[in-house]
């Protein structure tokens, strides 16, 4: 499909800025399944920390932990700068198909495409909660490759679309055939489609992802059915924080752990549905300092492995399954294995058989050995090597109540359950390495403090930050912007750097729009992908760039 | 009635035994064929889709054996000659490969009476599968490789002989190009890759037009089925939790009656991606390097590609050339590392399977062997390099 250089000299852009430390103070919060948790930040210091249950309507569990942030008066609402928020609201609304805006869909791109329409794949259910194929259409246009026109666009075919689904949808996707290369069909469809719809939201695919255009519409629609639930809750919480006396921008985290302005957000909360990991493994970087690594986030049940390059989550490149449907969206790769401090450990006489999947999970303290119950888990053979040997906060009970019992486990067994744990945590962490040597490993999560971390084959150095358990509110207060564009050139025609050149700006474009100061934006990455079985010398260009908000 | 045509067309061959396939079989098989494609063959998700859509729409596929057809049908191959990258942003419309197969029976004055599968690919294998759903004729169990390559005179069909010419290069549009070259295989791949840049990057092209004989003497028989087995062997180690590698050389024991061997398993430490490759040679080419695990630790494995993997050495030895197949399937699932998405860290097992006899003739050899990609080597079978 092509091939991919990477630059191994990255070029940054403007002034290479020392990290000032940020004074001012920042809140953040990150929402997960059970807890939402949230952080008053001075610099690197935590100043007050909370974690609150998350609430069916999810901006009510949000609204509980500042309030406990700002109760703790550690600063005053005016000395506020940046809330920032990790959230769950368009993952769940597309994973239980509510709210979601009913869908006008639009394909520039026959005759070619035909053979496989938009929605193909789609569950039912998900195709009717956005209005269904009747506000689907396909019409003549798209772009080939090198620029052409497949066909011109079709504009009387937009036009008459337009009249059937008005007052049928409230939200528009567009999708055109090669639109990240050029976009500017896809932009003079949006004209026509507000000449006849008026104010309308359209979210246009070159926006959302890029080349392989079935999980690019895909992607491109499922953003434009979450607008609606982003705004709402984007309103509430400017709502909440001002009712409060704080009158400091609110930022959205997006999926490779940078933030977005929430103005910005409001178009592009598909954008949002990967943040959660992305911001722990922000947080860990941020709180350890090691910006090339694993990140081991270990929970009760499973553990996630992230791998961190030059501070950001390395990307998957393969696709992303969102609500059933499969996307091209940028996502954190990430590798989750079952291993937790519930984990259960499978023994016969005193030989261990297995190690997990099954876990215990928040029944630890009823079920565990170390706790008087039947089940030998991850957290009891911590406790019997000794990992483990002080209480923590996230117990309401010590660590061990009953550590005679687990004192009382035989030798051997305990020995090939510590290897068998230690062995998993390598393996995964090889799995996630890119290139061979040792690396370094952040451990966060509640069950890294019970898993063995010495002498870990390929590791190097192990870190584990404190203020682990809230690590994913604090990476949504580091206060940098995220942004990237794509461009095509033709190098017989064009000058190599003046084609990076032209996609920087673009980069830096989307970055100052979505909040960042434009002179501090840095390229992170430079990637140029050469079109196989071409002649010529046609690429693609995709630059990542992150910039600072103060 | 759905199919109607097809089945008449069976009793008049006296065909009675056939095989109809739906969704599970589609699935089953293209997985079996990227797997066959041996790193190469293109994202499978579209051509999945597209044969899926004709079942969708009630289209009927029947894949019937080459040794049942008649020796007197016309038949040709539809594929796609281009760009993988444009394929996977410009899918086709539903009906170009019809609108080029009139074409070229237009040219040719006859009216196909079966398709061919062109090789054993993502997308080239099925895109068959939907042309015969939407013509309403069989397809024949059989292709040109079994496996993928990436220039059309790679073929049994070439080695025997047989022109890809005349052939019918359309684009979604309606264009079409007949190509029209005179017992020059290369020619025709030259002219039909210029075709496919010229209308946008990618192209369908009806090739190999053949007569029912020719298909018996000079195709990979029951290639197919082989892929269909294959992927079936794939997905039942998968839910049986088997490995899928062990199931996977069993199938092709059972289907080919030939023995693959796993040489390797490993992590791919390295890649070298020849930048610019694709223009001077028309190719995605480079090198990958992988360290051993396992049973392999510390060895060390350098496979090359050129679309597809070619050539592996293993601690500095050949243990398979073109045209025997190396396959690098991920160890725990037996999805197929293709060689446009991998990357640093995949883990791997490397499986070698001997070509069919048909594309290890000396003509086959002078057309898709060592020499042919441009290594200084004669060619040795894999069973050879790897007897000790």
């Amino acid at each position: 499909m092509g091939l991919t250089r990477r630059l191994q000299n990255k070029r940054v852009m403007g002034l290479a800025k020392e990290e000032k430390d940020l004074k001012d103070i920042r809140i953040g919060f990150d929402v997960g399944g059970t807890f939402t948790d949230g952080v008053m930040m001075r610099g690197r210091e935590v100043l007050s920390k909370v974690k609150s249950l998350t609430t069916e309507d999810v901006t009510t569990g949000i609204v509980n932990a500042l309030d406990v942030l700002l109760k703790s008066e550690k600063a005053d609402a005016s000395e506020i700068a940046m809330v920032s928020l990790g959230t769950t609201h368009t993952t769940n609304a597309i994973i239980e198909r509510k709210n979601l805006n009913k869908v006008g869909i639009f394909r520039l791109g026959a005759p070619a495409t035909t053979a496989i329409p938009p929605l193909t794949g789609w569950p039912e259910d998900l195709k009717e909660a956005i209005g269904g194929k009747e506000n689907m259409f396909i019409v003549r246009g798209g772009k080939e490759y090198d620029g052409r026109d497949i066909v011109p666009l079709d504009e009387d075919a937009i036009r008459d679309a337009c009249k059937k689904i008005k007052g049928k949808v409230d939200s528009v996707a567009v999708t055109g055939v090669f639109s990240p290369m050029i976009p500017d069909q896809e932009e003079r469809a949006a004209e026509i489609i507000r000449e006849e719809l008026g104010d309308i939201h359209i979210t246009l695919s070159n926006h959302i992802a890029s080349i392989s255009i079935l999980e690019r519409e895909n992607s491109t629609i499922l953003n434009a059915s979450v607008i609606n639930v982003m705004r709402t809750a984007i309103e509430a919480l400017k709502k909440a924080t001002k009712d409060r006396g704080i009158t400091a921008p609110l930022f959205i985290v997006q999926n490779n752990g940078t933030v977005m302005a929430a103005d910005y957000a409001v178009n592009y909360p598909i954008f949002t549905v990967a943040s959660g990991p992305a911001a722990s493994v922000r947080g860990a970087v941020y709180l350890s300092g090691v910006d090339n690594g694993v990140v081991v986030d270990i929970g009760g049940t499973s553990t996630d492995v992230a791998y961190i390059v030059d501070g950001f989550p390395r990307e998957s490149s393969i696709t992303v399954t969102i609500g059933g449907v499969k996307t091209n969206i940028r996502c954190p790769d990430l590798m989750s294995i079952a291993l937790g401090g519930g984990t259960m450990v499978k023994t016969k006489g005193n030989q261990v058989i297995g190690l997990g999947p099954e876990s215990v999970g928040h029944n630890l303290v009823r079920l565990g050995k170390s706790f008087g119950g039947p089940i030998i888990t991850t957290h009891d053979i911590g406790v019997a090597t000794d990992i483990i040997d002080e209480k923590l906060d996230i117990f309401d009970t010590d660590f061990a109540p009953c550590i005679d019992k687990v004192k009382a486990l035989d030798k051997g067994l305990v020995e090939q359950a510590h290897q068998k744990i230690k062995e998993t945590i390598e393996v995964a962490i090889d799995q996630m390495k890119t290139a061979a040597g040792d690396t370094k490993a952040i451990f966060i999560g509640g069950g890294a403090m019970v898993v063995p971390k010495k002498n870990l084959q390929g590791v190097s150095d192990v870190v584990s930050p404190s203020h682990f358990e809230v690590c994913g509110a604090i990476g949504t207060t580091i206060a940098e912007i995220g942004a990237y564009a794509e461009g095509i050139a033709d190098l017989e025609i064009e000058d190599r750097d003046t084609a990076i050149e032209k996609v920087v700006e673009k980069a830096k474009d989307e970055a100052e729009k979505a909040g960042a100061i434009r002179d501090s934006v840095e390229i992170l990455d430079v990637e140029e992908i050469p079109f196989a079985y071409m002649p010529g010398k046609r690429e693609k260009i995709r630059i990542k760039v992150k910039g600072k908000i103060f | 009635m759905p199919g109607e045509k097809i089945f008449n067309r069976l009793k008049e061959w006296g065909i009675d035994n056939y095989t109809v396939m739906d969704k599970k079989s589609i699935i089953e098989m293209n997985l079996g064929a990227a797997i066959l494609a041996t790193g190469g063959g293109g994202d499978p998700e579209i051509g999945l889709l597209w044969a899926l859509r004709a079942l969708d729409e009630g289209k009927t596929i029947v894949m019937v054996d080459p040794m049942d057809i008649p020796d007197d049908i016309f038949v040709a191959s539809p594929h796609a000659v281009g760009a993988p990258i444009v394929l996977t942003e410009k899918p086709p419309s539903y009906d170009v490969i019809n609108k080029t197969i009139k074409k070229l029976e237009n040219y040719i004055g006859k009216q196909l009476d079966a398709v061919i599968p062109f090789e054993c690919g993502g997308v080239n294998s099925t895109v068959a599968y939907a042309a015969a759903g939407e013509l309403g004729i069989p397809v024949i169990d059989v292709d040109g490789m079994n496996r993928a390559f990436p220039e059309i005179q790679m073929t049994s069909w070439a080695a025997q002989g047989i022109n890809a010419a005349p052939a019918a290069s359309g684009d979604e549009r309606g264009h079409v190009t007949i190509v029209d070259t005179i017992n020059d295989n290369i020619l025709a791949e030259r002219i039909a890759r210029r075709a496919a840049m010229s209308y946008g990057g990618n192209s369908w092209l009806v090739s190999y037009p053949m007569t029912g004989k020719q298909v018996k003497d000079a195709s990979i028989l029951n290639s197919q089925t082989i892929a269909w087995e294959l992927g079936k062997a794939v997905l039942r180690a998968r839910s049986k939790h088997l490995d899928p590698v062990e199931e996977m050389l069993n199938s092709l024991k059972n289907t080919r009656n030939v023995n693959g061997k796993k040489v390797f398993k490993g992590k791919i430490v390295d890649i070298v991606r020849e930048f610019g490759g694709e223009t001077t040679k028309g190719f995605s080419s480079g090198r990958i390097i992988m360290e051993g695990l396992d049973d392999y630790k510390g060895s060390k494995a350098e496979v090359d590609f050129q679309n597809e993997w070619l050539n592996i050495r293993i601690d500095g030895e050949v243990k398979c050339m073109p045209p025997d197949l190396i396959i690098i399937v991920d160890s725990e699932t037996g999805e197929p590392i293709r060689t446009d998405i991998m990357k640093y860290g995949y883990r791997g097992s490397v499986v070698l399977i001997p070509a069919h006899e048909r594309m290890r003739t000396p003509k086959a050899i002078e057309l898709c062997g060592p020499r042919y990609f441009g290594y200084d080597l004669d060619y040795v079978p894999v069973e050879e390099l790897n007897n000790k």
